[in-house]
């Protein structure tokens, strides 16, 4: 055990004696994390989607029209939309070149004469032409709006005359008008009542690479708590395939066979090898961890089942690469091999495509590799499950761990044996 | 009890005899010289000695004990400087020691002072700290010395230490070597330079496709060789067919024959030019002529039929 320890220990000096390499490595996850970050802002980090702007020019201006930005401002959609109300077109046109807003809703004059009357009421929407998608959800809800307003009116059609006959008539009315229109209103509310569960509703959030979770309108769904994970497996393993390729390269220069002739056992410099790129992938990987508690906001509230998770896969990291050394002739063979390997289990895994998109068959395999297994853990770990829940996943990822490492164990020790 | 015993061991890759029957033995504080081309069976004896490599048949000895798998006893009194050096580039002269010297066995201040003398005894004590990276290739030949010696062994083998390198810094490395045998060490010196093996070894032998062909001490060696002289004639010949007879060439054999060159063995080569060039004439186009006086050169070719060469 002291000369595996010694081993191990030899070679995590020479790391830190030398780290560009690796460094090089931890900051491809971190970049991209940044990016992502610099993109979409402090909202995102924190789990919530940028708010989307919709411009609202209200040439109507009356008590209806003032309803019409209350279909993005209340409800489920709340704090999902930011409303601004234009006086003019020249604004409406400076802002859509400026990619401020995703799209203008016009209210035209007339609108609430023409709601009142019964007839063809109708709202204008222009999307800004630099956007594809969130102009698109500001049209549907807009859509749903307007149906929900049309069915509304349906419903208080007889209170909503009376109130019509009263305007014109420029009368205050009796007070058995004002109980009728109430009676009225109240009956059409209550047939209307089934629509008011959606100001309660909960969402769905389907997020790439792990199952719903359901938060509240106001609760935040982790978005960085999703990405960065994946983004650290895969790179952590390509920092496995670059420590492995040190140890190759010391096979190949003959420190390997050195090493052998020297009096203590080949087994404990073998483990020594094995035992550092554990330890080395794991205190990468929990730096990287703490990167994103402290950059990115992402909640580390249960450690020690981040840690099973983490050191089983930083086992497999470790003991694939090593294992791929063991069998390669040379550092070249080594290297696409292990790439292949890791580009091919990535995108099982859902490191490139969210698993969500891939086609049913396909979908099982993404908690059969490690990887997958391993991130898709860390993300529900990360939503607040506990080890028991992800515990096939954990259990998936140490199997293969086990596996990587015999094959690795076996492949080293078989270059130091006589032949 | 001698510090390197090899006993009639045979090695074979495939169909390839790297070792037959090969038998030697270094006493401590003798350096041993095993002499021979390219492909000889040197490196395949040295890692036999290191345990690298099993041997078929026959048994290799390090200070009395068996080299075998596991064999760690065997391997604590041994010294290894391959041919290439085996170091970590990216760490200093001192780390790279006290890594093999803790893999020796040497604690605390056992280690400090054996870093302290390996260092001194290798001229590398003024930058022991510095990533090895930064050294020129004669430095680090030596400090790939320093760390096959940091444990004081009872054994050291060497495997051509200074291939490649500068003249200079080959006689410093001799130097080493010889330092290293006078503390006791046995040094078994693997090397197809003729002239290191005169100059550094005790006793020689002269190997070659996996045979021991000769051993003994340069005295013993070069009486072997008799007094005859080499005659090289370089040119065009024909490989194969009849000789001419060596009539009035005396005592004179043609010991090697290829389509390049011919070798005599002939005593007193000077007055035996002539007729041996007509010889050679008969051959084919001769377009150099050598005279090699007595030496182990001599013996190397008049044992192998071939100049040792690169």
């Amino acid at each position: 055990m002291r000369t595996t320890l010694l081993v191990a220990g030899h070679h995590a000096r020479r790391l830190v004696r030398n780290p560009a390499l690796v460094l090089i490595l931890l900051a491809i996850p971190v970049s991209l994390a940044a990016i992502e970050y610099a993109a979409f802002g402090r909202t995102v980090a924190g789990g919530k989607l940028p708010p989307i702007k919709v411009l609202v020019l209200d040439e109507d201006e009356s008590l209806v029209s003032r309803l019409v930005p209350q279909l993005f401002a209340a409800g489920p959609m709340r704090g999902q939309f930011e409303i601004e109300a234009v006086a003019d077109w020249t604004t409406v046109r400076a802002r859509f070149q400026a990619n401020d807003a995703s799209a203008l809703v016009v209210i035209p004059k007339g609108f609430q004469d023409h709601a009142l009357a019964g007839t063809r009421a109708e709202l204008a929407i222009y999307k800004n032409p630099l956007q594809s998608i969130l102009p698109g959800v500001v049209e549907g809800v807009l859509d749903v709006g307007a149906m929900i307003g049309n069915q509304i009116l349906q419903e208080a059609r007889g209170p909503l005359n009376r109130i019509r006959h009263l305007v014109e008539a420029q009368s205050e009315g009796s007070d058995q008008d004002m109980l009728e229109i109430a009676r009225g209103l109240a009956a059409a509310g209550r047939r209307f009542g089934s629509l008011a569960s959606l100001d309660r509703a909960s969402v769905g959030v389907e997020r790439p690479g792990a199952g719903s979770a359901t938060a509240g309108p106001l609760e935040a769904a982790q978005f960085f708590a999703v990405v960065f994970p994946g983004l650290v497996i895969f790179v952590l393993l390509f920092i496995s395939q670059a420590l492995a390729a040190r140890l190759l390269r010391d096979r190949m220069r003959g420190l390997s066979r050195r090493l052998a002739t020297l009096p203590v056992s080949r087994d404990a410099i073998v483990w020594g090898g094995i035992l550092y790129m554990f330890a080395a992938l794991l205190v990468l990987l929990i730096v990287l961890g703490g990167i994103g508690r402290l950059v990115f906001g992402i909640s580390l509230d249960r450690p020690l089942p981040l840690l099973a998770i983490g050191a089983g896969f930083a086992a497999f990291a470790a003991g694939l690469h090593l294992a791929i050394a063991g069998v390669a002739r040379s550092d070249r063979t080594a290297a696409f091999v292990g790439t292949a390997v890791v580009l091919v289990i990535s995108l099982l895994g859902g490191s490139f495509v969210p698993v969500d998109q891939y086609p049913a068959f396909i979908r099982p395999l993404a908690t059969l590799v490690p990887n997958g297994a391993a991130q898709q853990a860390i993300v529900s770990v990360l939503r607040g499950r506990g080890l028991a829940d992800v515990a096939g996943l954990v259990a998936t990822t140490w199997l293969w761990s086990g596996l990587a490492i015999g094959l690795a164990a076996y492949f080293e020790r078989r270059r130091f044996t006589l032949s | 009890m001698p510090g390197i015993e090899l006993s009639s061991v045979r090695k074979s890759f495939g169909a390839t005899e790297a070792l037959r029957s090969v038998s030697f033995h270094v006493a401590p504080g003798e350096i041993y010289g095993l002499l021979g081309p390219n492909g000889a069976g040197k490196t395949t004896a040295i890692n036999i000695l290191c345990g690298l490599i099993r041997p078929d048949s026959g048994t290799a000895r390090l200070s009395g004990q068996d080299v075998g798998a596991g064999s760690a006893d065997a391997r604590r009194s041994l010294g290894v400087v391959p041919q290439e050096p085996a170091l970590y580039m990216e760490m200093s002269a001192r780390q790279n020691l006290a890594f093999f010297g803790r893999l020796y066995g040497l604690r605390g201040t056992a280690l400090r002072e054996a870093i302290d003398r390996a260092l001194a005894r290798v001229d590398l004590a003024g930058r022991a700290d510095e990533p090895i990276e930064r050294f020129s290739g004669g430095m680090v030949r030596r400090l790939n010395i320093a760390a096959g010696v940091v444990h004081g062994p009872r054994v050291v083998l060497m495997d051509e230490p200074t291939v490649g390198l500068d003249p200079q810094t080959r006689l410093s490395i001799l130097d080493l070597v010889r330092g290293i045998a006078r503390d006791g060490a046995a040094v078994l010196y693997t090397t197809h330079y003729l002239d290191e093996a005169e100059r550094l070894c005790d006793r020689v032998g002269i190997i070659d496709h996996g045979t021991l062909l000769a051993e003994g001490t340069l005295d013993e060696l070069r009486r072997a060789a008799g007094a005859q002289d080499i005659v090289v004639f370089r040119g065009v010949f024909k490989a194969v067919g009849d000789v001419p007879a060596l009539a009035g060439v005396g005592e004179a054999d043609l010991v090697s024959r290829s389509e390049s060159e011919l070798l005599f063995t002939v005593h007193g080569a000077e007055g035996r030019i002539t007729p041996l060039l007509v010889v050679a004439q008969a051959l084919g186009e001769v377009r150099e002529v050598a005279i090699k006086q007595p030496s182990l050169e001599n013996l190397f070719i008049k044992l192998t039929g071939r100049e040792l060469r690169e």
